[in-house]
């Protein structure tokens, strides 16, 4: 005797509060009339063993691995099922023997919730319903097409690891996994995102990592109520200290060695599906100058590269403003020969230096900023005609001097040299501020805008850790890994800034 | 909440720096009159004549023009433009010339100020106060006194028999080049002043002397020095007598001294190089009577011999030292002596010496200095130490 089936809109307002019922019609008329129109969704009706029960397979086309499916749960039920003569029990006892004898798959979980079950459908699980009972079997096939495990595409190491995360949770956890074999490495799972549901995974070593920190990551994580998380980068925003700083208070990176180096340290990892980047909490500013190179090249080369990447940071931050301050209003700064050759070079440009700056660094941004969305065969075209317009026609055309030219290049040359790309971008930003300063208001306008930004920068926190530090706060034993690098056998403790429950890194001095 | 009032804080800030930007010291470098050659004159009016050699940058930078290889005598050609004007005092004179000029006169590249003999005589306090108090002039700038023509003649020796594009600079390089000869002393503005705020101590910095031929001025001599009492030029000191003086003041780097007389007296020339000189000066009070005892050490190498002595013979080696510390002895004493008695002008700072060492002397004796200095005693001993003698150790014995 069929019961009434409950009214499609009431279904489709409740189903994540009902739960199955024994009738496998009713079951399958729930999920038809929620997935209708889909066609995508398939649903496999069946009948098992000699005693030829119904049952309903659903999974969707293109994330369930179809010989999968195949072969480990349709060939057993339908055709092992029928070579086994005995009294498959009812109700539970059938699908006990259904779960632990029939179905071939690794993970296979019982779910009763219509709402979870819709869920792990939709995430490319197989769903088992069979009649009479009112659980579902949740059968793990999860396998669609996905990026194949690539070379970095952002960050670039001559030595080193060279495989980048893809956009799969799974293989990317995989890879981090692979780096830590112990126990205490965790990879919890959580949800976010209304319609998305996306997976994140919160990855980090239980004895190491700072338990205020992990519990203040759960919390900003669960507090994020929005309809779809589509990128990490959405996670940045929700869950940074200070979202008015145009500071980047948390670490990505697209490399599984750096992260899980990372971890070692004591920080927390979050892994969204579908983005390729990780991010690591808690972020300190020294960190965005280290590449993860710095620490597979042997140390003299890594220490005097750090070296090499705070000129950049310098030069990209303060060169043309330090060229407008002088050429404006310090002249007795410069050399005298060169003083001269400048004031010859800027004879018959009608703009004032500032302006003249402004222009060429407008014109270099928007340059860069072609070439980085076009496809590559026209990105070249572009940097050619813009290394026409920046280097030869906009001298000759007397708009700018050829010194400016030189200011501009090493400015753009020393930004790429950050490895940090969202530091970069921030430098880029500071770097007009600072300029419009110094031409107003020469050194004493640089440095009114460097000491704000520096205290600013003070003030800033990353989940409880200063953003200065080991600088400030100083913690002269951490410096050994700012500014240099010292020797892997000289590393004896983690950086006691990140945590401090664990920071024995070696048991023994060497020697 | 806190951070939204931060940045709408900083917004405000940096908006309002937009809008009330005065930009008031803003010079555009392309606007600038870079002076490299300052040079002051006394006319016969008695008026200030300021004498500047401004630089052309763009002549400068394309690389001479047309007149830089012909001799430079059309004045197009020049990388250069040289302005006077004149003005009761300097200042006067100053604000006069940036009133004439199409750009505002940038004084910080000027190392040279050159000093007119007439000026220089009439005294030069105040021309000197304006440059300390005006942030424009370096102190660093060396102080030269002209002699044997007008500073206009100097500015325009022309650039085909001077090595350097413009006089300045070729000034400039022989100031830095004597330091191998030490034939002059010259001064930065900043020791000038230093030295006149010393009681009773005498400036003296170097002198440039215009080499003229049929009545040009062709090139210039950096040799000897002017001696100023206070703040008034009163003469000049010879070569030789300003490396004693750069001697006793321990300024000596470098310097060539040659003897005309061999080891046994008969005429040849030994020409060796000092590389060192260091003096102690030492006050000696007997009663009423002050003295000093002043110890000089040389070191020196033989640098050219017209004799056929072994220097490397310890015996020669030391004859020759005995006769450097003599000849060197009377060049001191002949210095000092000149010093004392033609000038009264104490240019050593033994006046300093002695209020360093014996302050209560100082006291008694400083209004009273004038009349005191000349006749002081000077007990010199010198101690020369030959090191080197080249590469060479024995005399070239010519066939």
């Amino acid at each position: 005797m069929a019961r009434k089936l409950p009214d499609p809109q009431y279904i489709r307002d409740n189903y994540e509060y009902m739960y199955l019922t024994k009738d496998l019609k009713e079951n399958t008329y729930i999920f038809n009339t929620l997935l209708a129109g889909n066609n995508d969704v398939v649903f496999r009706n069946i009948k098992i063993g000699r005693r030829k029960i119904p049952a309903c397979l659903i999974y969707i086309d293109g994330l369930a691995d179809k010989s999968l499916v195949a072969h480990n749960v349709l060939f057993p039920l339908m055709i092992e099922t029928q070579k086994i003569d005995e009294n498959p029990g009812t109700g539970d006892e059938f699908f006990e023997r259904v779960r632990e004898l029939f179905v071939t798959i690794g993970e296979v979980n019982v779910k009763d919730k219509i709402g979870d079950v819709m869920d792990d459908l939709l995430s490319g699980e197989t769903v088992l319903l069979i009649d009479g009972i009112k659980k579902a079997l949740i059968l793990s096939t999860k396998g669609w097409e996905g990026r194949n495990i690539s070379e970095s595409t952002t960050e670039s190491y001559v030595r080193g690891p060279k495989e980048a995360f893809v956009e799969t949770l799974r293989i990317n956890t995989s890879m981090l996994r692979r780096r830590i074999k112990h126990p205490d490495f965790v990879i919890e799972d959580m949800k976010i995102g209304k319609y998305s549901k996306t997976d994140v995974a919160i990855a980090y070593i239980k004895s190491i990592a700072d338990d205020k920190v992990l519990q203040e990551v759960k919390k900003r994580l669960k507090k994020i109520q929005i309809d779809g998380i589509i990128d990490s980068g959405y996670i940045e925003e929700f869950i940074e200290d200070n979202p008015f700083s145009p500071f980047p208070q948390i670490a990505h990176s697209e490399k599984p060695d750096r992260i899980a180096a990372e971890i070692l340290e004591g920080k927390v990892a979050i892994i969204v599906d579908g983005s390729p980047f990780v991010l690591t909490v808690p972020a300190v500013f020294a960190q965005f100058f280290q590449a993860g190179e710095d620490y597979y090249e042997r140390y003299f080369l890594s220490s005097a590269l750090r070296v090499l990447r705070i000129i950049a940071m310098i030069t990209a931050l303060l060169f043309p403003s330090i060229y407008i301050a002088e050429t404006t209003f310090h002249q007795e700064m410069i050399p005298t020969q060169l003083a001269i050759s400048i004031a010859a070079q800027r004879e018959g440009v009608p703009f004032p230096a500032l302006l003249e700056a402004l222009f060429m660094e407008v014109t270099f941004e928007i340059l860069r900023e072609a070439g980085i969305r076009l496809p590559m065969q026209v990105g070249q075209a572009v940097s050619i005609v813009g290394g026409l317009v920046i280097g030869q026609a906009a001298v000759q055309a007397g708009l700018v001097s050829p010194v400016m030219v030189i200011v501009v290049a090493m400015t753009g040359i020393a930004s790429f040299a950050i490895p940090a790309f969202n530091v970069a971008i921030t430098f880029r930003l500071l770097r007009f501020i600072i300029m419009i300063a110094a031409g107003t208001l020469g050194f004493f306008g640089i440095i009114m805008v460097i000491m704000m930004v520096l205290a600013h920068m003070a003030s800033l926190e990353s989940f409880g850790v200063p953003y200065l530090s080991p600088i400030t706060p100083c913690r002269s034993q951490e410096l050994t890994d700012v500014f240099m690098r010292v020797p892997w056998w000289a590393k004896i403790l983690r950086p006691r800034t990140i945590q401090r429950k664990n920071i024995i890194r070696q048991e023994d001095k060497r020697g | 909440m806190r951070g939204k009032k931060v940045v709408a804080m900083i917004l405000i800030l940096l908006t309002t720096l937009l809008v009330i930007e005065g930009c008031w010291d803003k010079r555009e470098i392309n606007q600038l009159a870079f002076v490299q050659g300052l040079g002051i004159e006394k006319g016969e009016d008695g008026m200030i004549h300021l004498v500047v050699e401004i630089l052309k940058p763009g002549l400068l930078a394309s690389g001479g023009g047309p007149g830089g290889g012909t001799g430079g005598g059309s004045a197009v050609g020049k990388p250069y433009a040289v302005f006077q004007a004149n003005g009761v005092d300097f200042a006067k004179a100053f604000a006069n010339l940036n009133d004439e000029l199409p750009r505002s006169l940038f004084m910080q590249y000027n190392e040279i100020i050159f000093l007119d003999e007439k000026f220089a005589r009439s005294g030069i306090y105040q021309t000197l106060d304006f440059m300390t108090r005006n942030p424009e002039f370096r102190r660093t700038a060396y102080i030269l006194v002209v002699t044997g023509g007008s500073i206009h003649e100097l500015f325009n020796i022309p650039s085909s028999s001077t090595l350097e594009r413009y006089p300045y600079k070729e000034v400039l390089g022989i100031i830095s080049n004597q330091a191998n000869t030490s034939s002059s002393y010259v001064c930065d503005l900043n020791e000038f002043i230093q030295t006149l705020e010393i009681p009773k101590k005498a400036p003296i910095t170097g002198k440039l002397e215009i080499v003229k031929k049929d009545g040009k001025a062709v090139g210039v001599r950096l040799v000897g020095s002017a001696v100023f009492d206070n703040d008034k030029l009163i003469g000049f000191l010879e070569e030789q007598d300003t490396k004693a003086v750069t001697v006793l003041m321990n300024k000596l780097k470098r310097s060539t001294l040659t003897l005309d007389k061999g080891l046994k007296g008969e005429k040849a020339h030994i020409s060796l190089v000092i590389t060192k000189a260091k003096t102690e000066i030492k006050p000696v009070v007997e009663g009423d009577k002050i003295s000093f005892n002043i110890k000089v050490n040389v070191e020196a190498y033989l640098n050219e011999q017209e004799t056929k002595y072994d220097i490397t013979e310890p015996e020669k080696l030391q004859q020759l030292e005995v006769i450097v510390s003599s000849k060197i002895k009377s060049a001191i004493e002949r210095a000092l002596n000149i010093l004392q008695k033609k000038y009264n002008a104490d240019v050593v700072g033994f006046v300093e010496i002695l209020h360093r060492s014996k302050p209560k002397v100082w006291k008694k004796v400083v209004e009273d200095w004038e009349n005191i200095y000349p006749d002081i005693k000077f007990n010199v001993t010198v101690k020369t130490h030959i090191r080197r003698s080249g590469l060479s150790s024995k005399p070239i014995h010519p066939r």
